[in-house]
């Protein structure tokens, strides 16, 4: 078989991302569960792994630079391990959000909350959901699911708006929970950003699989 | 239409077909590469661009192939005056077995150029060119086969050149030199284009990666004659060829 060690090694550059995706993954789901359950150890320990991650992060990016200089890919193998260097920094940024979410759990200590947690849990999910089936389509090479997750963004981007503007009714309530409404905004935030980061994801598996740039934003908010 | 314009070439040697149909337009002070496994034509076809192939028996083209718009293989064509304005580099340096001034200074004295003070301007403008003067200027009168190889071939590159061509072809210039040979011909080759319009013929990908402006890719069709299956920017070649035999030649996955 041509350039076994090449595809050897390759493979395991795209098990390792997946690796990654699923530590990045991970962080975001268990982040926002810990903000629901008041959980401050768990935060604290996720806050703590985002090192790990980034650890993991720079070894993909040696790993990439070795294969380059080492193999002299071209085409559609160079597209690939440039696609893996931009995932691995995507995922590593995704886990930052994690992190972000974690610290105002830490901040919000023991103090109740000023509504319940419904929306949060599920841009989350949906956010995740959607981080899975990117790498899933890096993975198997699945232009058309990689072009069809984008879209999807919209939906978590509702939900950040819809949280946002209950957030501020909250504080035109009672402004003594502007600080509060302020940190959960941020959590909300973070949670629309990770969608848009699985966003430049599946731009990048449509790239190194079509060898054409797309955009793949979902629609413009209103 | 580029400075070479190649329309339906076929070429075969007695009853075999080495070239079918191939057409391409080679842009006048551009390095264009040809790239594909051994024995899809490559050479074949270089040397169709300076009726080289003439001279072997049963040896036969078809279609046309334009300089400047006059077709090289109409009738009246002067094959020495065409080998003059398309010269070749080839795959072994192949200095003459005389001394280095003597190799620039010969394709000057065959067209006429005697007076030593002409010749000595021609032979040190066309070392320079060819990135050799500093090192040989105090040994003209060495031989030149005391040179090394990257050296020699530099010199067979001021040869050409010394006859003013419009093209340059390279057949595999630097399969015989060491790495730091091939840098020099292929830093060589991006000033040299500032003049000349020169096509490389080159096994090494990386190399054609490099030097180019443009690529062609030679691929064999079903009766085993050299096709040109893509032609196109270097860097779109590279990166995202569109045929599928570009793609799994370029990544090693076949050829």
């Amino acid at each position: 078989m041509p350039r076994e060690k090449f595809e050897h090694d390759l493979q395991r550059l795209k098990d390792e991302i997946l690796a990654l995706g699923a530590m990045a993954e991970r962080a975001v789901a268990e982040s926002v569960q810990a903000l629901k359950k008041r959980d401050i150890a768990k935060a604290r320990m996720i806050m703590e792994d985002d090192r790990l991650i980034n650890e993991r992060r720079y070894a993909i990016e040696n790993e990439t630079l070795t294969l380059i200089a080492t193999q002299q890919p071209m085409a559609g193998d160079l597209r690939i391990l440039a696609a893996i260097f931009e995932i691995a920094t995507e995922l590593e940024r995704i886990a930052d959000y994690a992190k972000g979410i974690s610290n105002v759990t830490l901040m919000l200590g023991e103090e109740p909350l000023i509504k319940p947690l419904d929306d949060v849990p599920r841009m989350s999910d949906k956010a995740c959901d959607m981080l899975h089936r990117a790498l899933d389509s890096f993975m198997r090479e699945d232009v058309e699911e990689a072009r069809s997750i984008p879209p999807e963004d919209s939906e978590v981007d509702a939900l950040y708006e819809k949280t946002y503007r209950e957030l501020i009714a909250c504080i035109m309530a009672d402004p003594r929970t502007t600080e509060q409404a302020n940190r959960l905004t941020w959590v909300a935030h973070n949670l629309e950003r990770v969608a848009d980061r699985v966003g430049n994801i599946c731009e990048r598996v449509v790239f190194s699989i079509t060898g054409q740039g797309e955009e793949l934003d979902g629609p413009l908010p209103r | 239409m580029g400075k070479i314009a190649v329309r339906d070439l076929s070429f075969s040697y007695g009853q075999r077909l080495a070239l079918a149909d191939v057409s391409i337009d080679i842009e006048e002070r551009e390095v264009t590469a040809l790239i594909g496994p051994s024995g899809c034509g490559k050479s074949t076809f270089l040397r169709c661009l300076n009726r080289m192939n003439d001279t072997i028996a049963g040896a036969r083209p078809r279609g046309s192939v334009c300089i400047d718009g006059k077709d090289i293989y109409s009738g009246g064509t002067d094959v020495v005056e065409l080998r003059k304005r398309v010269g070749m580099v080839f795959q072994r340096p192949n200095p003459f077995p005389q001394t280095i001034f003597d190799n620039v200074a010969f394709g000057p004295r065959v067209l006429g150029t005697h007076r030593g003070g002409a010749l000595r301007e021609v032979v040190e403008k066309s070392l320079r060119s060819a990135d050799l003067w500093d090192e040989v200027k105090d040994s003209l009168r060495g031989d030149a086969l005391s040179l090394s190889l990257g050296q020699q071939q530099r010199l067979c590159i001021a040869r050409v050149v010394a006859v003013v061509p419009e093209v340059i072809l390279m057949d595999e210039p630097c399969s015989a030199l060491d790495p730091i040979g091939t840098l020099r011909v292929e830093e060589l080759m991006r000033t040299l284009k500032e003049k000349y319009t020169i096509v490389i013929v080159t096994h090494n990908m990386q190399q054609a990666a490099r030097v180019s402006d443009r690529t062609g890719f030679f691929w064999l069709n079903d009766q085993k004659a050299g096709i040109l299956a893509e032609f196109g920017a270097t860097e779109q070649i590279f990166t995202s060829p569109r045929d599928q035999r570009t793609e799994d030649y370029i990544t090693g996955r076949s050829g």
